[in-house]
């Protein structure tokens, strides 16, 4: 495993705290732009993922990449994560992940 | 410190006096010995005022305080309360409540035994009148007297007891009036005096001669039976008396038609005459170890002057929470806000009769919720009246008296014909819910303790186990078998047996499944059914070895669950090996169904094989993982 350059569980709000840094979070798909694809995060804020993915998409995406701003990601790596997705379960885990367990994730 | 005792007290509590609270001198104590239907022991009392002394029978909450030595020998008591009654034309006094004002003392003075011996009259008494001690909370509030477990609300008085002592309330008994005084003129005078009020705590069978002041607080219908003896009517009513004493009463044939139009649920009467019977538990669940059947001497008079004294209803709400662990057919009282109510449906009895079932929901500030079932009348009169406020976006707060937990699924309360509701009641315990949904109790979340449903799919009764707990745990070992639910991975399938021959004809419509053997004539035969098929069945009889991340252990697996972990009917794989000879596809078929995880309902039985004890584990439902709402159970565990 790679872990030079870990990537962080990131929600909506946890994106500003890892700006420059490495990020993964789940999205779910809005609309797809030329060059970009804009999402909503698992809590339910509006995200800009910069980059072409390889459609066609699911309505769940993993995307992982650089975090630009506190609303945009510009992604290296895309992933289908189907349509039924627990959104919830996943939004936990960014918060323990950044929070009270955080010493656990690299 | 020098004590005085109390003069002529001993006359002047024959002579019916109640609120002398005099001081007495013991200079006797007698532990009377268990009665044979009854294992309570009792205390005999000698007590003397100094010129006087008197046995006195001592109720058995105070029990305690004499083994614990708070009452000896030469100690000079204060008796609290106490009555005075005749048994066979003789006195006893029957000591409720006293204390210790002097530990020691010389005896004082030099007492004689008060009138004749009281042998005989002893002799009747022991081990008798077994006063049930209340053990409540009273609140200091006119109308409905209310005992809660569980903290008390705020900003509402309470004169809480510390201890189990009676709460008679010592200086003033309204109720209670001193009995015409009357004195002994002779063995033949029949005693004209009307029967002296006494607490319903302090009936007892024993006594020939009594009177009770209490309010009806429920009334059952009249039930009509039929036995070898006849047909008959019965109907019983409830009463609750100004100390919180509340007791059945049960009248038959003759006695229906002569009480039942007296009797009024609200009002206060005065009862008198009549015999005690033990109560019949499984149908009486007030706090009283006797039930008043009435006689054809019995009155029952209605007290016109009631002032509101006696309470009009005693409840001991329970939060909705202890519910959860409350035994099966506990009768309780519970209270809360109905947040939805259920159509009434009809269901069909065991019995064949048609009745009627409403289900409604209740939610409490202890921040669980529990379904409520209504049953029969309550449906209709209660129920509607319940859902047309839901419909029109209203929660009443609904007190139920007597409801019947139940176990079906999760916790329920259900209705019984003693069951009361009241809707929108009166009282402190439903303005403070009231205001603690109207403000925020609306919006909390509940969590229901009736679905066997939690949110995540997670099954409520499910008993979640590892796989070392078991071991850990003896789980199996007890008279019953344990049911609990593990998530394991399987990593390793036996297939040297992996099922059996089952016979496959059908008894009734189950088919047979016994073991079948080969017979004689190569056809198979069942002991059981004692007949020959050409064909038999197979069926999994699977040895499965599971791990979880803290061990490893075998369990069995039967037909349906062995073809859920198979994925493939027991007969199948039997050609496939034995008939077909295809190992190599055996083989990769058993490896593919290795390192799974699943969700294992176990049944865990210690059982005896000759004189080996083994613990006998076998699964009886197999479901997938779902992740999500495994997720969801390790995040509460997480948060937890």
């Amino acid at each position: 495993m790679d872990t030079s350059s870990p990537a962080a569980f990131v929600n909506g709000a946890l994106l500003r705290r890892y700006i420059g840094q490495k990020v993964r979070a789940v999205i779910q798909v809005i609309r797809s732009d030329v060059g970009s694809v804009i999402g909503k995060s698992t809590d339910d804020q509006q995200i800009v993922v910069k980059g072409s993915p390889q459609p066609p998409l699911t309505t769940y995406l993993e995307v992982i990449g650089i975090a630009e701003t506190d609303n945009t990601i510009r992604a290296e790596v895309w992933t289908n994560f189907g349509d039924s997705f627990d959104v919830q379960n996943y939004n936990e885990l960014c918060k323990l992940a950044n929070g009270e367990f955080r010493h656990l994730f690299i | 410190m020098p004590v005085s005792l109390t003069p002529n007290a001993i006359t002047a509590i024959h002579d019916g006096d109640v609120n002398l609270k005099p001081l007495l001198q013991v200079l006797e104590i007698k532990m009377i010995g268990r009665s044979q239907e009854r294992s309570q022991e009792r205390y005999r009392f000698l007590i003397s005022d100094g010129v006087s002394a008197q046995h006195a029978m001592v109720a058995v909450q105070l029990n305690d305080r004499v083994k614990s030595g708070q009452f000896e020998k030469g100690s000079i008591v204060q008796l609290i309360d106490y009555i005075c009654s005749d048994v066979k034309g003789r006195k006893l006094i029957v000591v409720l409540n006293m204390e210790t004002i002097v530990q020691q003392s010389e005896t004082i003075g030099n007492p004689t035994i008060f009138g004749e011996t009281d042998t005989e009259a002893q002799k009747t008494f022991s081990g008798t009148g077994n006063i049930p001690p209340p053990n409540r909370v009273v609140f200091n509030e006119p109308m409905v007297q209310h005992s809660v477990n569980r903290a008390p609300p705020r900003g509402v008085n309470i004169q809480n007891q510390a201890n189990n002592t009676p709460s008679f309330r010592p200086s003033v008994q309204p109720s209670y009036q001193p009995p015409a005084s009357y004195r002994n003129h002779g063995p033949i005078m029949k005693n004209e005096a009307p029967a002296r009020v006494i607490p319903i705590a302090a009936l007892n069978p024993y006594q020939g001669r009594w009177a009770i002041k209490a309010r009806v607080t429920a009334k059952g219908d009249i039930r009509r039976y039929n036995n070898a003896k006849g047909d008959g009517k019965v109907f019983s009513f409830d009463l609750l008396d100004y100390d919180g004493g509340e007791i059945r009463v049960t009248c038959f044939n003759a006695l229906v038609d002569r009480f039942y139009d007296v009797t009024e649920v609200g009002k206060v009467y005065l009862i008198s005459k009549g015999s005690l019977k033990p109560a019949q538990k499984n149908f009486n669940h007030l706090k009283n170890e006797w039930e008043i059947f009435l006689e054809s001497t019995s009155t029952v008079e209605l007290c016109p002057d009631e002032d509101g004294s006696i309470p009009k209803q005693q409840f001991s709400f329970r939060p909705i929470s202890d519910i959860e662990n409350a035994e099966n057919n506990t009768i309780l009282d519970v209270i809360g806000v109905v947040t939805s109510v259920n159509p009434s449906v009809p269901i069909l009895r065991k019995n064949g009769m048609e009745t009627h079932r409403r289900i409604l929901n209740l939610k409490d500030e202890s921040g669980k919720a529990v379904e409520v079932t209504l049953w029969g009348e309550f449906c209709n009169r209660d129920g509607r009246q319940l859902e047309e406020m839901v419909d029109s976006a209203f929660h009443p707060v609904l007190a139920i008296k007597a409801g019947k937990v139940s176990d079906f699924s999760g916790k329920s309360v259900g209705t019984i014909s003693s069951t009361q509701l009241f809707i929108n009641p009166d009282f402190p315990e439903a303005h403070k819910l009231r205001t603690w949904f109207d403000y925020g109790g609306k919006d909390t979340a509940s969590f229901s303790i009736s679905r066997d449903t939690m949110p995540g799919g997670v099954s409520r009764n499910e008993i979640r186990k590892n796989v070392s707990q078991i071991k850990e745990e003896g789980l199996g070992r007890s008279d019953k078998p344990d049911w609990i639910t593990v998530k394991a991975t399987i990593s390793f399938i036996k297939t040297d047996s992996f099922c059996y021959t089952a016979c496959p004809l059908m008894i009734g419509d189950k088919q047979c499944n016994k073991k079948v053997t080969r017979s004689g004539t190569n056809r198979w035969l069942c002991d059981r059914c004692n007949q020959e098929s050409d064909e038999c069945d197979y069926r999994y009889l699977l040895q499965v070895q599971i791990q979880d991340h803290t061990g490893l252990t075998w369990i069995t697996a039967f037909q349906e669950t062995g073809e859920e972990i198979m994925g493939c009917p027991a007969k199948k794989l039997y050609a496939m090996k034995y008939e077909l000879e295809k190992e190599e596809e055996f083989a990769e078929i058993v490896r593919d169904r290795l390192f799974h995880q699943y969700m294992l309902k176990l049944k865990i039985k210690e059982e005896s094989y000759g004189d080996e004890q083994r613990v006998k584990m076998t699964v009886v439902k197999v479901d997938k993982v779902n992740y999500t709402s495994e997720s969801k159970y390790m995040l509460d565990l997480l948060v937890r």
